[in-house]
């Protein structure tokens, strides 16, 4: 938690993950066209989102996360070779490269598995946290997920039952304007904040760009949630800057833009709010992005080196232990 | 196959007004893989619908729109995200004629791509055609080429049954061939024999058929292929006939073993024509596994698997 005595460090340090992930994005996306990477889905203008949420958590508490949350896996630790070991699906990768990337594991930081269908992610949320205090742990459980998924059946059945059970979760939805070619206002009649209502829980629309209302947001929700008041459905407005995807061509449906170091970047906006709390000036900013530059081109060259799994590995953990089927299967292929 | 695809859209939506076709991103973004490219430019939104992500909502609302006479074409963005619209294709799509006595149908193709080979991972790659060719009522129809897929598409959407209609999605940019400007059909149920031979059968259908039909040439086989094109129901004199020709079988799919296409392939050659057989019916399909992301290579059957299969089936004593 942030108090007087330790509020430049823990900012200082919010936003050095908010650089670290937007320089960590720009070069997956370089790397992917030039055929090093397969795919991405890049965070740029949810970072702020993103650190704000993450800022508020305690290492217990678990995260079901969603396929772009880069920011926030890097604000809550989880190193940077850990991250380009699943991009790149090589040997050393927690799923053992089985998913595309973006799709990550980290269990030693509470980060569950991600899955591709969005929003499938909420339930598990909920059943979680339904879990966690039956064991009589004050965890928070949060689920991430984008403006699009609020039209899924999965949202609604996990909105009404975290409400109908009381149960200490905190939906975040990283609204960044588009569910790749959809916007918002196509998606939903109503802010998204407003559906809290109508399930029996308290909602809140937050500036997504502003990763200090993003945090005193979420921090409300957990203390409520770590109080037995219930669950939360923050909203948390941003824009999405980048392309959906590296498969995807925003030109083709939207005209709408946010440059990057414009004050609608999360990034400034962040430079401008700790420049002006003394926290921060030019020459450190300069230097925080040198060494994030740094760093990402380094480990992405030695994480490069690391091989492919062992083919035989595509067989194991389907179960416990390796049915008849697949031990033929397996003879048959290698 | 998108292009084909596309231009045939656009034909039956020229010469069909009760046409509608919805889904994800397939507007203005001309779907993820451009199969309705420049569609809502031509025929407007409100019969080239960009959806909400709700995949339950868009089979729901094309069934609904179906029992009032409008052909709904759907499209789901990925078959792996079809799931959750599950219950609405199952006991809905697949149960309105024979629940209804005949007095409710549903004349609409439900459209979307499946099957691995494009580094897709978990969620982009599944093969989930079995799942659809187990119930009944559902027609279930996969095209392996430009053609097949504008003359199958015009029937499933005459079709007076739904139709799931899956695009091989490796397929998508393969090999480009001449597709006539005029209409014609690929009947349902009617497979193809893009080969003809007398010593083996093998028996395939979607992204397996290219690679069939190489590891034939590449080894000169004189091999009798079947591509299926439709899965529910299928062409089950073809399938016994060559069968009988040949008395050896290899059956080649992607989607994974147990219960796949081949189960039912197998056991019909079996009731039906077990007398002419001099080998084993065998299967060369993805393992019963989830689809890999880096490794996909070793998921697909490959000329090295199918030949396997052939030598064993053609040296049995
Ligand atoms: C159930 C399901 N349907 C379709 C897709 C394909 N798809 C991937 S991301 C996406 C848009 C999601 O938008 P949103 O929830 O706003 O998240 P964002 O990508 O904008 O962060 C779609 C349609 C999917 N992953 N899951
Ligand atoms: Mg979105």
């Amino acid at each position: 938690m942030v108090n007087e005595q330790n509020e430049k460090d823990v900012f200082v340090r919010a936003y050095t993950a908010m650089v670290l992930s937007r320089t960590f994005d720009k070069k997956i996306v370089m790397a992917q066209r030039q055929g090093r990477i397969g795919f991405y889905t890049p965070s740029i203008g949810q970072e702020a989102t993103q650190v704000g949420l993450s800022m508020a958590l305690d290492h217990d508490d678990v995260i079901f996360q969603y396929y772009r949350d880069v920011a926030l896996m890097i604000h809550r630790g989880v190193p940077i070779e850990v991250i380009l070991d699943q991009i790149m699906g090589n040997a050393e990768d927690e799923s053992k490269g089985r998913q595309m990337p973006s799709h990550y594991t980290a269990k030693k930081y509470n980060f569950m598995s991600v899955q591709s269908p969005v929003a499938t992610n909420l339930p598990l949320a909920v059943g979680a946290a339904y879990a966690l205090r039956y064991q009589k742990k004050n965890t928070v459980v949060v689920a991430t997920f984008g403006d699009g998924s609020t039209s899924t059946p999965d949202f609604h059945a996990a909105m009404n039952l975290a409400a109908v059970f009381n149960l200490p979760v905190i939906f975040l939805c990283e609204n960044n304007g588009w569910a790749i070619s959809l916007p918002t206002e196509k998606q939903t009649k109503v802010e998204i904040s407003e559906k809290a209502a109508a399930y029996g829980m308290k909602g809140v629309k937050v500036d997504g760009n502003n990763f200090i209302e993003t945090y005193r947001a979420t921090m409300e929700a957990v203390e409520r949630a770590r109080s037995g008041k219930g669950p939360t459905l923050i909203d948390a407005i941003s824009f999405r800057m980048g392309a959906h995807s590296t498969s995807d061509d925003p030109s083709k449906y939207r005209s709408q833009t946010v440059e990057e170091g414009s004050e609608k970047d999360p990034i400034t906006v962040a430079e401008e709010q700790l420049k002006s709390l003394g926290y921060l000036n030019d020459s450190l900013i300069a230097k925080i992005k040198e060494e994030s530059t740094k760093m990402v081109n380094d480990k992405f060259d030695i994480q490069e080196k690391i091989p492919a799994p062992e083919p035989s590995t595509m067989f194991d953990d389907v179960y416990a232990e390796k049915n008849w089927i697949i031990k033929e299967e397996e003879d048959d292929i290698l | 196959m998108v292009q084909a695809l596309n231009s045939t859209l656009d034909h039956i939506m020229s010469g069909d007004n009760s046409v509608i076709l919805l889904g994800e991103d397939i507007g203005k973004d001309g779907g993820v893989f451009r199969v309705t490219e420049g569609l809502q430019a031509k025929y407007g939104e409100e019969r080239v619908i960009d959806t909400p992500l709700v995949e339950l909502g868009i089979v729901g609302m094309s069934v609904g729109m179906s029992l009032m006479g409008v052909k709904a074409i759907p499209e789901i963005q990925f078959q792996d995200f079809i799931y959750t619209a599950f219950d609405q294709i199952i006991n809905q799509m697949a149960k309105m004629r024979y629940r209804s006595g005949g007095g409710f149908t549903l004349p609409m193709v439900l459209r979307t791509p499946y099957g691995g080979g494009i580094k897709g991972g978990l969620y982009h790659s599944q093969s989930g055609e079995a799942y659809f060719a187990h119930t009944a009522g559902l027609v279930v129809v996969t095209p392996s080429n430009p053609y097949d897929a504008k003359g199958l598409l015009i029937s499933s959407v005459e079709s007076p049954d739904p139709v799931i209609f899956l695009e091989p999605k490796r397929l998508y940019r393969a090999a480009k061939i001449e597709v006539p400007d005029e209409d014609y059909r690929v009947k349902i149920g009617e497979a193809a024999r893009p080969v003809e031979g007398d010593d083996l059968t093998i028996i395939t259908y979607g992204a397996m058929v290219p690679t069939v039909l190489n590891t034939v040439k590449n080894n000169n086989l004189n091999a009798d292929v079947l591509d299926l094109r439709t899965l529910l129901p299928m062409d089950v004199n073809a399938i016994i006939s060559s069968a009988k020709k040949t008395g050896r079988v290899v059956i080649v799919h992607e989607a994974p073993r147990t219960l796949g296409m081949g189960a039912e392939i197998s056991a019909l050659i079996s009731e039906r024509a077990i007398e002419y057989l001099y080998a084993p019916i065998l299967r060369v399909t993805g393992p019963d596994i989830p689809f890999p992301y880096r490794l996909e290579d070793y998921y697909m059957p490959n000329e090295a698997r199918i030949m396997k299969a052939v030598k064993r089936v053609m040296e049995f004593r």
